[in-house]
């Protein structure tokens, strides 16, 4: 206790700027700015995205996907290094579903073939195939879909008959329809859908071509208008920054409270271990593409530059500022020092699955059963986001952030929602 | 949902009071986990003796019950552990997939007892088991099938685990939690971070409760989802609320060595909601009235948690860690 009362005395100080170099309002205005400067990167790549999935709906051709698929790899960088200012932010988590929802029973949206598991006490709409059917039932009552708009996709697909594996929208359908089905189970190669499912006439294959290219081109435009959105909330009288801005405890609290459970209940849980001890290679985060381990090391070095106060944006200029690490550091600076160390770990672990994957090892063969390799790799990432949690509560103790009511994921909030 | 719960300005007035971790182990932890790997072996055995879904359910619910008592856990070997014994809530339907899948496939794995382990853990543990022996889709298996080995691999597996878990407690990380703040306990930093850690999972335990035991099944007012019922083919989800909560108000009582009286209330709140409800597994949700006292107890429960923080935690200055299972 006495150690405790003592950094939380000097901190309070330090909150209070009275001695030190950066005070929280300082602290707090970094961490918007880099939000802002996360969700613009998001959104210029959004753009970028867009532009390629036109030319593939207009043109198509096998570089004409490709292109595509390249862009939309590239639009994950920045996306997921935004992920840590989820579950503080209620702004961010009432909306994150909209861009980022996953798992998905993606055949609401296509044709599925394989062992995909249909319509299901769950979900009986899991095959539903909206791009083959202009019109469907639902609750009793007759859906005209036969203009694929993005209204269509949020307001009457997404997460339709409240269940959150509908997933209409955002980068998940979207890499549904780049890629389609992963049907090499733990083989080798990801999604691996013909250019020719877009194409037109004779040539079409999969079936709807013109619609399939409408509903991608429609989840996309939707895309960005999310994102411009979001990064609207974090501009100059933007909703989210005034949130984080207006209290300072309460805006420490959502960096800590973001890290904490980024790095503990979600990654480390539902995304690596609970996928791993499924042993499912759709248990992925990106299990359309294969991109699994880029979108678990960024959400990693997301929440490392939540602390650090250090951003690298998409065009290379960076984005720094006073950190809630120059807090800790003025009054602790033991504490500090052990959360960077676990904070870099993190990076190594996540770096390692990383390297592992680009050399041919992909995550969804990591997931097998029996894969000793691929477990270890897992659960080395897993073993160093818990750790660092450790870390993250030790310095919300050690900042005594009492009395602050915060607003969790949607896990607890919506219990529905849960395993999402 | 708060995250660290309301902390309140509460730093320091611990007075003597004194949070007891080794009571905590001593009382409750320890023995359940040896409760619980008594009743594994006993259905290990059972099964080994007679195989078929009748003859399997009452020790089956036997070691269900003694899960109970220390199942909520989520920390040290538990945080892993805890996983491939209770895989639920199922969203996706993984239990009843994969199990179909290795019935079609006649998987051999079921024939090497070490190497189930390696199976997914929506095919081990007690739900999966609650699947094969209640299910019709499965159930009907007879004495020479391949249900059959699949019911005693999955007993077997999950006698092994539970020998496993409660080893893993008393050989190692008993004395973590123990020693926290000795120089080279480097989990534990000092005294009030084991007591946080043994504080956040009876909060957890109490939110699992109250907002995943009792909330999935009641979905919307307007659509509501009997089936996500945690064990209903069973009959047992409401007996799993009441048990978890009579175990996280067991463990808080030891943890803390001075007078609980207005969780004590809150609990018998609880018992008394509990006994409104008419269907033990909660199929009645889709009327009004079922709806009703489900909602009523789900309060309880919440109340619970208030009266815990307000009675421990806030007393202690103490907050709640970051919960395991806290996705989204």
């Amino acid at each position: 206790m006495t150690r405790t009362l003592m950094t939380t005395t000097a901190l309070l100080a330090a909150i209070a700027g009275t001695a030190q170099a950066q005070t929280a309002p300082e602290v707090l205005e970094t961490y918007a700015d880099i939000a802002q400067a996360k969700y613009e990167d998001s959104l210029i790549a959004a753009r970028v995205l867009r532009d390629a999935i036109g030319t593939l709906a207009e043109q198509p051709s096998a570089g004409a996907l490709q292109a595509a698929r390249e862009a939309w790899v590239e639009a994950r960088v920045p996306y997921q290094q935004t992920e840590v200012y989820r579950f503080g932010n209620p702004i961010v988590d009432d909306w994150e579903g909209r861009v980022n929802a996953w798992p998905l029973d993606e055949g609401l949206i296509d044709y599925v073939e394989g062992d995909y598991a249909g319509p299901s006490d769950e979900n009986q709409l899991a095959a539903l195939n909206v791009i083959a059917n202009p019109t469907f039932e639902l609750s009793g009552e007759e859906i005209d879909a036969s203009e694929i708009t993005p209204a269509l996709l949020q307001d009457t697909l997404h997460e339709v008959d409240g269940i959150e594996a509908n997933v209409a929208t955002g980068y998940h359908a979207i890499e549904f329809l780049l890629w389609g089905q992963d049907l090499n189970g733990h083989g080798d190669g990801a999604g691996d859908r013909p250019w020719t499912d877009y194409a037109q006439g004779d040539d079409c294959t999969g079936g709807n071509c013109d619609r399939r290219g409408a509903y991608l081109t429609a989840a996309t435009d939707l895309l960005v208008s999310d994102l411009e959105w979001m990064a609207g909330q974090w501009a100059e009288d933007g909703a989210a920054r005034e949130a984080v801005t207006e209290d300072e405890r309460a805006g420490l609290s959502a960096i800590l409270t973001g890290m904490g459970s980024l790095s503990y209940g979600e990654q480390a849980g539902e995304r690596m271990r609970l996928g791993l001890m499924l042993n499912d290679p759709e248990e992925e985060h990106d299990c359309f593409s294969d991109n699994t381990h880029n979108s678990h090391y960024y959400d990693g070095l997301g929440i490392r530059n939540a602390y650090l106060a250090d951003y690298v944006r998409i065009d290379g200029t960076r984005v720094s500022g006073p950190s809630l690490a120059d807090l800790v550091a003025a009054d602790d600076p033991a504490l500090d020092a052990e959360m960077r160390q676990r904070l870099s770990e993190t990076m190594m672990a996540l770096g390692a699955i990383k390297t592992a994957a680009e050399a041919g090892f992909a995550y969804d063969e990591m997931l097998e059963r029996g894969n000793a390799a691929g477990e270890a790799l897992i659960m080395g990432g897993v073993d160093a986001l818990v750790a660092q949690t450790r870390s993250i509560e030790r310095i919300v103790a050690a900042l005594d952030l009492g009395g602050v009511e915060m607003e969790g994921s949607d896990s607890l909030d919506d219990p529905s929602a849960v395993f999402q | 949902m708060k995250r660290f719960g309301a902390i309140a300005l509460s730093v320091c007035l611990a007075g003597p009071a004194s949070a007891d971790v080794d009571a905590a182990l001593d009382r409750h932890i320890l023995p359940g986990l040896d409760a619980f790997a008594d009743a594994a072996a006993k259905l290990e055995r059972e099964t080994a003796e007679d195989c078929r879904a009748e003859a399997l359910r009452p020790a089956w619910n036997a070691a269900f019950d003694a899960w109970t008592q220390i199942g909520d856990l989520r920390i040290g070997p538990s945080e892993t552990g805890a996983l491939s014994i209770a895989f639920w809530p199922d969203a996706r339907g993984f239990t009843p997939r994969t199990l179909s899948r290795l019935v079609a496939e006649s998987d051999p794995i079921v024939f090497d007892p070490a190497a189930y382990s390696d199976v997914s853990i929506a095919a081990r543990g007690l739900y999966a088991l609650e699947m094969l022996i209640h299910d019709p889709a499965f159930a009907d298996y007879g004495r020479d099938s391949y249900g059959c080995a699949l019911a005693r691999a999955i007993s077997s597996d999950l006698a092994g685990q539970a020998a496993r878990l409660e080893q893993a407690w008393e050989e190692a990380f008993a004395e973590t939690l123990r020693t926290a703040g000795a120089p080279d306990n480097a989990i534990y930093l000092d005294e009030d971070e084991a007591f946080r850690a043994l504080y956040t999972q009876i909060l957890s335990s109490l939110d699992f409760t109250a907002e995943q035991r009792l909330g999935r099944p009641m979905g919307e007012f307007d659509r509501p989802r009997p089936t996500r019922a945690e064990a209903w083919r069973s009959g047992r989800s409401l007996r799993n609320a009441v048990l978890a909560v009579d175990a996280a108000h067991a463990l808080a009582k030891v943890l803390a060595d001075w007078p609980l009286p207005e969780t004590d209330a809150a609990v018998a709140r609880v018992h008394e909601a509990a006994a409104h409800i008419d269907d033990p597994s909660f199929q009645d949700l889709t009327n009004p009235q079922g709806r009703l006292r489900a909602e009523v107890l789900q309060q309880a429960v919440r109340g619970v948690r208030a009266s815990l923080e307000t009675e421990t935690g806030a007393r202690l200055g103490i907050t709640p860690g970051f919960n395991s299972r806290d996705g989204d």
